[in-house]
């Protein structure tokens, strides 16, 4: 249980030992890059907020102001299926009814099960383009790259017409399909991570006389923790916001999606403006999922980050 | 096992004896296929199903008229010489491609940076999270955001332009301006994603070489470009090859902000083969139009991958 | 080894081919079926702010149909067109849709909609009770009829009662105005007097300057695309000119001089810092802009009556279109209407909800939320009574209808292909990009699409 390489999970101590004049000066520089960098990012947050708080009826009178427009809760309630269509007309929004916990429910199923099993099934495929030897390997993967070239549009309808004769629209399982078993863009990214694995853990495992799967399953897939989970995070959120395709698939309310049930807040006459506030506080609630989740994971990534050696 | 590899043993690849290749080697010896079936399964059934089928029926589309309400008709070549004499598609292609170059320079800059900053400055997960956010957000959505904050009249953007005195722009109704744009807002949106991506590939270099090549004199910029780039080379290939396909693809903010316009200059490739396609029912020109910017993305694909040697890792 | 991988990949290949090429790539999924004039029924609807009122239809009509179940859905306007057409090639479109005039000629083309004829014939509906032409309009160019009337809409004016006074303007003034492509007459003069730059100098008075404009006199909607409706179709209308000359033609006419002179004194207006410059107006719509005080007076439709005057802090006002050089004024009449898919399984419960749809009841039930002027005369005369109720005065839109001065916009084939080129093409004139005669040549590209 000894380590041949030290992690560092406290950089901070890694650094000082250079020298200290220069150090500080950089740190500086580096320090209010990054804050400036979060700045650029959260504002357009606050801003979301602001509007989620106004009134959408004042909206337009008060462009500039810092501070809602009018503040309301109305938004929200909107949002969450509280309000009744008086209200919601009264401040700009439509009155259409949004059973927000079933979507919310649907979301989260079709997400979670996109995510295990897109992770799962590509870091297999992943392992066999990386690690083992095969004829034809490097032409498949070449293969399968090429899926990643090929324009969304392009396979959509195919598949809307396939999943209909599947006898799955307006299913959950209908949405999860194509997204079931991989993506390229998941096999790529983590070939790239297995190919980057140290060789030497491999080969003693191999020299003891394990297997392929043993390999993958005990050596490599923990070994690549980070990358594996900052994959699933990310597919995580890919199906969260995914959009039209279970727009075109699903759209009776049993199979709806939280994405396609926030429609309601956009336009709802040619050229007419959205619900802002509605879409705002929309788009604060359907995004407060992940950020919980990235909340609690987000410190298993960090943590995970270790190339010790031979456990 | 203690043993610490001397520094200089590191640098270069690991040699691996010989009598492992001779018992997993690639000619002679056992070969994985097998194991490599069992693997490849799953994700060869989805890639069979919902990738490799639809694109061959696409493509097939390609040399029909077909208006997706009716039947599709054989016409051959015909859609592919009309779009060599299309105006509006080479307009698009132009388009498209200044989009990407902008986009990508800019965004592939601001991750790397990000992710050393990152990686040096600050290890906490809120900083992580917070330029995470913007890719949480739905597309549509926040290129609607975007698209409020930079009204040329109402926006908070120009209104902040003006109160320091300088003029405001219309962002997306200067037929100068709109793709430079669009370009920045998906910037905004993936850098954090981009960066997240360098970042993880950046921990997988081990600190012990910066910390030799610091003892052995060398500064911050030289570390970067001889330590840091080279062993990053898989990951930003990955991503660099990911942000193009995914960049040549751009549709949503356009889709949801100009349009197209003013005119077509901003009329991106994706957004044409959805307005063929949906908006006038040319569904088979649609389809030729994808299996045009298919082929480009291939091209480009293996000419990055094959520049820059994505395959190898000097890790391993 | 390499060679069996091979023939296996072909052996994949080759059949997958093939279904791809076999399977007829048509699947409108056969033909509907009459139904048992009982069960469920969808109908779809774009506009939000219509829904409780076709809510309140559809309950009254449960009622007096117990068997009959309908299912009201909205969709934006976005996902609308989208959702219907992967609806019928899937077999999952609904029952009865609001259907549009610029969609209904490819539908009915390609045999989407059931012919209206004989329900109409068997149960004597009565297609005079609509306003004058409306039932028209929705009669294929094969002469069938595909939708029942729904709602109508003019174009008219708001402007902001509080800028109008500052500036002197009377209403009576506004009831009054007059335009031509030379000078632009007392409409052109109102404008100016609207107009405010950031010094607080009015278009009319000396030392305007239309670079620092405050407030624009007359607002933009962008540049009208072929249609026009609320952006120029007031103006070329009381010109004396016509998009086409007949329902179902084959030849446009942005070639004639009066719709060239029309458009050129339009754009003058942006020239003389009258009317924001075309790239302003990408972005925040017409209500939000006059929302904001940006915008003293807009054209605009019917339809948005309920948004223009429930802005917070603004007093809007309306205002009929101005009179042309014809001698009066005039307005685009467009008009919805329900239609039924061909692919319904249900046709005659359909048909109920349609029959009651374009009935006096439901129209009344309509007419009384003031959203809409119902297609029936005397239901459009409860929606204006409903608005006045609200202290709005919709007479401007619903007179255009009485004086007799509205006219149709055109209904030809090819309808996206035409505006796939007037767009840019209108775009490039109002921008500044193009001169008013490149209009010729787009002519000429759009009647190349009928050949």
């Amino acid at each position: 249980m000894t380590q041949t390489i030290a992690p560092t999970t406290n950089p901070e101590i890694h650094d000082e030992g250079a020298p200290r004049r220069r150090f500080t000066m950089q740190r500086l520089l580096m320090l209010t890059i990054v804050v400036l960098v979060m700045f650029i990012t959260l504002f357009p947050f606050y801003w979301m907020l602001r509007t989620a708080l106004s009134n959408g009826k004042s909206l337009a009178a008060n462009p500039s102001s810092l501070l809602p427009a009018d503040f309301t809760w109305g938004a929200f309630k909107r949002v969450l299926g509280l309000s009744t269509v008086e209200q919601a007309q009264a401040e700009g929004g439509s009155g259409a009814n949004l059973n927000f916990w079933l979507y919310l429910r649907n979301s989260v199923i079709v997400s979670v099960v996109i995510t295990v099993g897109q992770v799962f099934f590509s870091a297999m495929a992943a392992y066999a383009f990386a690690r083992m030897r095969f004829p034809g390997r490097d032409f498949i993967f070449g293969l399968f790259l090429a899926a990643l070239m090929i324009p969304g549009i392009f396979t959509m309808m195919p598949n809307f017409l396939l999943i209909k004769d599947l006898g799955l629209l307006n299913t959950l399982p209908g949405i999860i399909l194509p997204f079931l078993f991989m993506t390229p863009f998941a096999i790529f990214f983590l070939r790239q991570f297995f190919l980057g694995i140290n060789r030497e853990i491999e080969e003693a495992a191999t020299l003891d006389g394990a297997g392929h799967f043993r390999i993958f399953w005990k050596v490599v897939l923990p070994m690549s923790s980070a990358p594996v989970f900052t994959l699933a995070i990310l597919t995580y959120i890919g199906a969260w916001n995914e959009y039209f395709w279970p727009l075109i698939v699903a759209s009776d309310e049993s199979a709806r999606v939280l994405t396609v049930a926030l429609g309601v807040f956009q336009s709802q006459t040619p050229q007419g403006a959205p619900d802002w506030p509605g879409l705002m506080a929309a788009t604060l609630v359907a995004a407060l999922p992940i950020m919980a989740l990235f909340a609690i994971f987000g410190k298993k990534i960090v943590n995970n980050i270790q190339f010790s050696g031979i456990k | 096992m203690t043993y610490t590899p001397p520094l200089s043993e590191e640098l270069e690849p690991v040699k691996t004896p010989q009598s492992f290749w001779k018992r997993h080697g690639p000619k002679g010896g056992t070969n994985d296929w097998k194991a490599a079936l069992v693997f490849l399964i799953p994700a060869g059934i989805g890639f069979a199903v919902f990738f490799v089928y639809p694109a061959i029926r696409g493509i097939y589309l390609s040399f029909t008229d077909y208006s997706l309400l009716g039947r599709a008709k054989w016409v051959g070549l015909n859609n592919y010489t009309k779009l060599f004499q299309d105006d509006i598609f080479w307009n698009s292609l132009k388009v498209t491609g200044y989009y990407v170059v902008i986009n990508i320079v800019v965004q592939t800059i601001v991750a790397l940076g990000l992710a050393l900053l990152m990686d040096r400055v600050t290890k906490s997960t809120f900083a992580k999270g917070v330029i995470l956010l913007p890719y949480l957000i739905a597309p549509v959505v926040c290129a609607l955001l975007w698209f409020w904050m930079l009204d040329s009249q109402l926006g908070i953007i120009n209104q902040f332009l003006e109160f320091i005195g300088l003029s405001s722009q219309s962002w997306f109704g200067n037929p100068n301006l709109v793709i430079p744009t669009i370009a920045m807002v998906n910037v905004w949106k993936y850098m954090g994603y981009t960066a997240l991506l360098i970042y993880a590939g950046l921990q997988t270099i081990p600190r012990s070489l910066y910390e030799a090549a610091s003892l052995d004199g060398a500064t911050g910029f030289a570390s970067f470009r001889r330590i840091t780039l080279p062993l990053l080379r898989p990951v930003l290939v990955l991503v660099l090859i990911t942000s193009m396909v995914g960049s040549f693809q751009v549709f949503d903010v356009v889709a949801v902000t100009s349009k197209g316009g003013p005119g077509n200059a901003s009329r991106v490739i994706q957004l044409y083969i959805y307005d063929q396609a949906f908006g006038q029912s040319h569904f088979g020109y649609a389809s030729a139009i994808s299996v045009i910017l298919f082929l480009i993305l291939i091209v480009i694909a293996v000419l990055q991958f094959r520049f820059l040697r994505g395959r190898e890792s000097d890790l391993a | 080894m390499k060679r069996k991988l091979g023939l296996l990949a072909l052996g994949l290949i080759v059949p997958l081919v093939m279904t791809a090429c076999g399977s007829s790539d048509d699947s409108s999924s056969g033909a509907g079926e009459a139904g048992s004039g009982t069960g469920a029924i969808t109908y779809w609807l774009w506009d939000s702010n219509q829904l409780p009122a076709y809510q309140k239809c559809a309950d009254a009509f449960q009622k007096a149909n117990p068997d009959v179940q309908v299912k009201i859905e909205q969709l934006g306007w976005n996902d609308y067109w989208t959702k219907l057409t992967t609806g019928f090639v899937s077999g999952t479109a609904p029952d009865v849709f609001t259907d549009h005039l610029q969609k209904y000629p490819e539908f009915a083309s390609q045999g989407l909609l059931v012919p209206l004829d004989d329900l109409i014939k068997q149960d004597n509906v009565d297609l005079t009770q609509y306003s004058k032409g409306l039932a028209d309009v929705w009669k294929g160019n094969d002469g069938k009829q595909y939708g029942l009337p729904k709602d109508f809409d003019t174009t008219g004016i708001f402007y902001n009662k509080d800028m109008a006074a500052a500036a002197g303007v009377t209403q009576e003034q506004l009831d009054t105005m007059k335009w031509n492509p030379t000078d632009g007459g007392t409409y052109e003069e109102t404008i100016a007097k609207l107009t405010v730059d950031n010094n607080g100098v009015r278009g009319d008075e000396p030392g305007f300057d239309k670079t620092n404009v405050k407030t624009y006199g007359l607002g933009l909607a962008g540049g009208g695309s072929g249609l026009g409706q609320t952006e120029y179709s007031m103006y070329t209308g009381s010109n004396g000119w016509t998009a086409t000359d007949e329902l179902w033609a084959t030849k446009y006419n942005y070639d004639d001089p009066k719709f060239q002179e029309t458009i050129a004194w339009w754009k003058s207006l942006i020239d003389k810092g009258y009317m924001p410059p075309l790239e302003k107006t990408v972005g925040a719509g017409t209500n939000q802009q006059f929302g904001a005080g940006n915008y003293a007076m807009v054209t605009e439709g019917s339809w948005n009556t309920g948004a223009f005057t429930s802005i917070n802090g603004i007093n809007t006002g309306i205002a009929p279109t101005p009179i042309g050089p014809v001698g009066h004024r005039a307005s685009m009449y467009n008009g919805l209407a329900d239609s039924i898919w061909s692919g319904s399984k249900n046709q005659a419960a359909a048909w109920k909800w349609v029959k009651y749809l374009g009935s006096a009841d439901c129209q009344n039930i309509v007419g009384e939320q003031a959203v809409v002027f119902p297609a029936i005369p005397a239901a459009t005369e409860k929606a204006v009574a409903a608005f006045q109720a609200k202290g709005i005065d919709v007479t401007p839109f619903t007179d255009q209808v009485k004086d007799g001065n509205t006219f149709l916009p055109p209904v030809t084939e090819k309808a996206a292909e035409v505006a796939a080129i007037m767009g840019p093409a209108m775009d490039g004139v109002m921008g500044g990009t193009a001169d008013v005669s490149s209009l010729t040549e787009a002519n000429t590209q759009v009647n190349a699409l009928f050949q």
